[in-house]
């Protein structure tokens, strides 16, 4: 099988704090894969590494084969990684189709000059461009609030055209940070095979964040567990939910080792 | 009924004290001033042994006793089941509160101005000439007891009026009532039918345009020459509401690069200091140009920055631009602090321009090219790149837009605009000097835009209406122009905070028009 993403021994240091403690993670082509950990174990530090949003202090991130370290944000936008937020962050003020041809930025070719002189190739790629923006707000179940502000969407519509506009830029991996936030299990669980859909439909490789377990148990093929910055377990749902050293970072020791020890730590 | 007195004496108290206070800061009079300039009526024709100067005034203090009436006889929850007369009652105490309030004071400086202190030298603005406007010339226990009858009248009034139109159902059923016409009216087939047809855009645009050109025709010079500031305003309020309305870059230095189009104008056009002596069909595009690169060049270093610190460094550039051609170093460069006069005109199939309408026209064209410009660029990848950096610059990043290259292309387009006008500017005043381009040019287009109606471009061009064309029609009322003018700004900003003529968003989802727009409810609703 083809490997879609690598991360070698990957370290992002705030300070002294190091955020990211070299991960090392491999993510085959078409899988389901999740990071799960408690508040603060450097999750989205991870997400942000990998889209270039921040620099690692050292290691790398291979997405098929090739580096992405030192790349820009749209750079890597462009080499085929989406994401969505873990609170939502549309363009409020735009509406819901203008944000999916916002998402479909990198694939567009169309400068400044083409757009004063509306030559045919502009017009050509405007009309294909909403016509695909139509079609991925079918796809997401939001047909007919396309010309709705953003902000204006209830909660659910939002994730999912948060989702539709990631989709936009044709990735090839597709990035969710706790895309479930915020819903009632009965959503969850639509959100769930949603997801599923995204990969079995699309073809696209899913990462994942999520801290709802049912959802993560449930669509995981593969699942890391991250714990102040540091991966300490990795493996299929089944092995995850029975490893003492998750069981302790989400429980504390005293729970894992049955040892009255329950200090607190920090959250 | 004892709350309820209280309330009503509560209002009177507090209508009084603004009564007094708007005496003592000679309010009074200056709106009696404003009101004599409105309505021409200075003439010392008097009616019951009543100057036209204090019967405007009363017309003022008549109107806060209505108000106070009115707010004296208004209650927390709705109690349209009151009787009348209660309401009246209230509107009565507070008259009669107001009123006493004012007879004091009344009676205070009368005798004090009777007895020849001069009030003035502790209390600036109450001159002898505005006690006698205020005690009508009258005595002042006859002055006192006619404002205790007068607020007493209008507080009743007031009262009246609350209690039948305020709180009454039928300002809620004619409203309904006009909605209902409006909707069937809108429901008749012809309606939609001309509504849905496109022709009938081209027609209202083309009738716009026509009367556009029209109105120069019959307006003299001075017109002609507020209509053609008017419209460099434009220029420059389309090209700042890319980069702010759209982009979202606060810059507050734009006037640089109007400085720029209007110096390259000057210095290639004059006979000093170059004697160039370019033409100004030439100079006018590498005006534009010029513009655009010192637009690349600022952005370079500076679009790194976002927000106030953005908006700090373009306020920095602005003046840079404005001292650098004040300085005496570069006298012989741009002319120095006394400018460049004789700037060269343009010459259109051998007549050169020399009126101010041949500049309105000129001015017209290149609005037209700029709006032209201005809408196909928004309503593009390009423009939403733009819209999406303003919204959420991070997330834009994410979605695959270069923000920096977006931000200077936004940047040397507003820059252009700016240039354009600049140039069209300079070469209209045969003279262009430092003075022209002080900070306040800068923020009189953020006004423009702001006021107007951010990245919307019918927004801008009421903006700049409202903004440099108001003050001018203003201009009659002399010394309160800025009065009335700030009072109407501040009207308009609470009246429409998201500016005269909020952005609104195409429908692009099911219609195949694109030119079709709605406007947001939140836009009108603030």
């Amino acid at each position: 099988m083809t490997i879609a993403l690598e991360t070698r021994s990957l370290t992002k240091q705030f300070g002294g704090l190091t955020a990211v403690d070299s991960v090392d993670l491999v993510i085959q082509e078409g899988s389901i894969f999740s990071v799960i950990g408690p508040n603060g174990a450097g999750k989205t530090t991870f997400y942000n590494c990998i889209t270039g949003f921040y620099e690692p202090e050292s290691g790398e991130v291979l997405f098929y084969d090739k580096s992405l370290v030192g790349l820009t944000p749209d750079q890597v936008t462009y080499r085929g990684i989406s994401r969505t937020y873990q609170n939502i962050r549309l363009f409020a003020n735009m509406s819901a189709i203008e944000n999916i041809l916002v998402g479909e930025h990198s694939r567009l070719r169309a400068n400044w000059a083409d757009a004063i002189l509306h030559t045919p190739r502009m017009k050509k790629e405007e009309k294909a461009a909403v016509e695909k923006a139509r079609q991925l707000l079918n796809f997401v179940g939001l047909v007919g609030l396309g010309d709705q502000l953003a902000r204006n969407l209830p909660y659910g519509a939002q994730r999912r055209l948060e989702i539709a506009r990631a989709l936009a830029s044709q990735p090839r991996l597709l990035l969710l940070d706790e895309p479930t936030a915020g819903m009632n299990p009965h959503e969850s669980v639509d959100m769930m095979h949603f997801i599923r859909r995204l990969r079995d439909e699309l073809g696209i490789t899913i990462l994942l964040i999520e801290h709802d377990m049912r959802v993560v148990m449930g669509i995981s093929e593969q699942i890391a567990v991250l714990d102040y910055g540091a991966k300490i377990a990795e493996g299929t749902p089944a092995e995850i939910q029975g490893n003492p050293r998750v069981i302790e970072a989400y429980l504390g020791s005293g729970a894992a080792s049955g040892l009255n020890n329950t200090a607190a730590r920090p959250a | 009924m004892r709350k309820q007195i209280k309330l009503s004496l509560n209002a009177g108290i507090t209508f009084g004290i603004i009564t007094i206070f708007l005496f003592l800061v000679g309010f009074t009079s200056t709106v009696a001033d404003i009101l004599a300039e409105l309505f021409h009526n200075k003439a010392a024709t008097s009616l019951l042994g009543l100057t036209p100067q204090m019967l405007n005034m009363l017309i003022f203090l008549g109107l806060v006793g209505l108000w106070a009436g009115a707010f004296g006889s208004r209650k927390e929850k709705s109690r349209s089941d009151d009787p009348w007369g209660v309401a009246v009652l209230d509107s009565l105490i507070t008259g009669l509160v107001h009123g006493l309030l004012v007879c004091g004071l009344v009676l205070l400086v009368g005798t004090l101005d009777l007895r020849g202190v001069r009030m003035n030298v502790y209390l600036a603005q109450v001159l002898p000439a505005a006690v006698k406007l205020f005690l009508l010339g009258k005595a002042p226990l006859a002055g006192g007891l006619f404002y205790i009858v007068f607020m007493l009248a209008t507080g009743f009034l007031g009262g009246l009026f609350s209690r039948g139109i305020g709180r009454g159902s039928w300002r809620r059923r004619s409203a309904a009532a006009w909605k209902n016409t409006w909707e069937s009216f809108n429901r008749l087939s012809f309606v939609t039918q001309v509504r849905g047809n496109p022709i009938t855009r081209y027609v209202i645009y083309g009738l716009l345009l026509l009367l556009v050109f029209l109105v120069p025709l019959g307006a003299g010079q001075y017109w002609n020459y507020t209509i053609g500031t008017v419209g460099i305003y434009v220029l420059l309020g389309l090209g700042l509401n890319i980069v702010v309305g759209l982009a979202g870059l606060l810059d507050l230095g734009y006037v640089a690069f109007f400085a720029i189009g209007a110096y390259t104008m000057a210095l290639l056009t004059a006979p000093a200091p170059h004697h160039l002596l370019w033409s100004f069909w030439i100079v006018l595009p590498v005006g534009v140009v010029l513009a655009a690169i010192t637009g690349l060049l600022l952005g370079t270093p500076v679009l790194r920055m976002r927000g106030d610190y953005l908006a700090i460094v373009t306020l920095g550039f602005g003046e840079i631009i404005r001292i650098l051609s004040k300085s005496d170093d570069l006298t012989a460069f741009t002319g120095g602090p006394k400018g460049v006069t004789a700037v060269g005109g343009p010459t259109l199939f051998g007549k050169p321009f020399n009126s101010a309408i041949d500049y309105v026209y000129l001015i017209f064209l290149a609005v037209l090219l700029v709006i032209f410009v201005t809408n196909r660029l928004q309503n593009s990848r390009v423009g939403r790149a733009w819209e999406a950096m303003r919204e959420d610059e991070t997330v834009s990043r994410a979605m695959g837009i270069n923000t920096l290259t977006q931000k200077l292309l936004a940047f040397a387009i507003g820059a252009a605009f700016a240039g354009l006008g600049g140039a069209i500017f300079a070469s209209r005043n045969q003279f262009t000097g430092p003075d022209d381009f002080s900070l306040m040019v800068s923020i009189n287009v953020v006004a423009v835009v702001i006021v107007g109606g951010m990245g919307n471009i019918p927004g801008v061009i009421a903006g700049a209406l409202v903004l440099k064309g108001l003050p001018e029609v203003l201009r009659q009322l002399q010394d309160y122009r800025v009065l009335v003018f700030g009072a109407l700004l501040v009207a308009m900003m609470l009246w429409r905070p998201a500016g005269i003529i909020p952005s609104s968003r195409r429908k692009m989802e099911s219609n195949k028009d694109t030119g079709v727009t709605e406007t947001p409810k939140e836009g009108r609703e603030g």
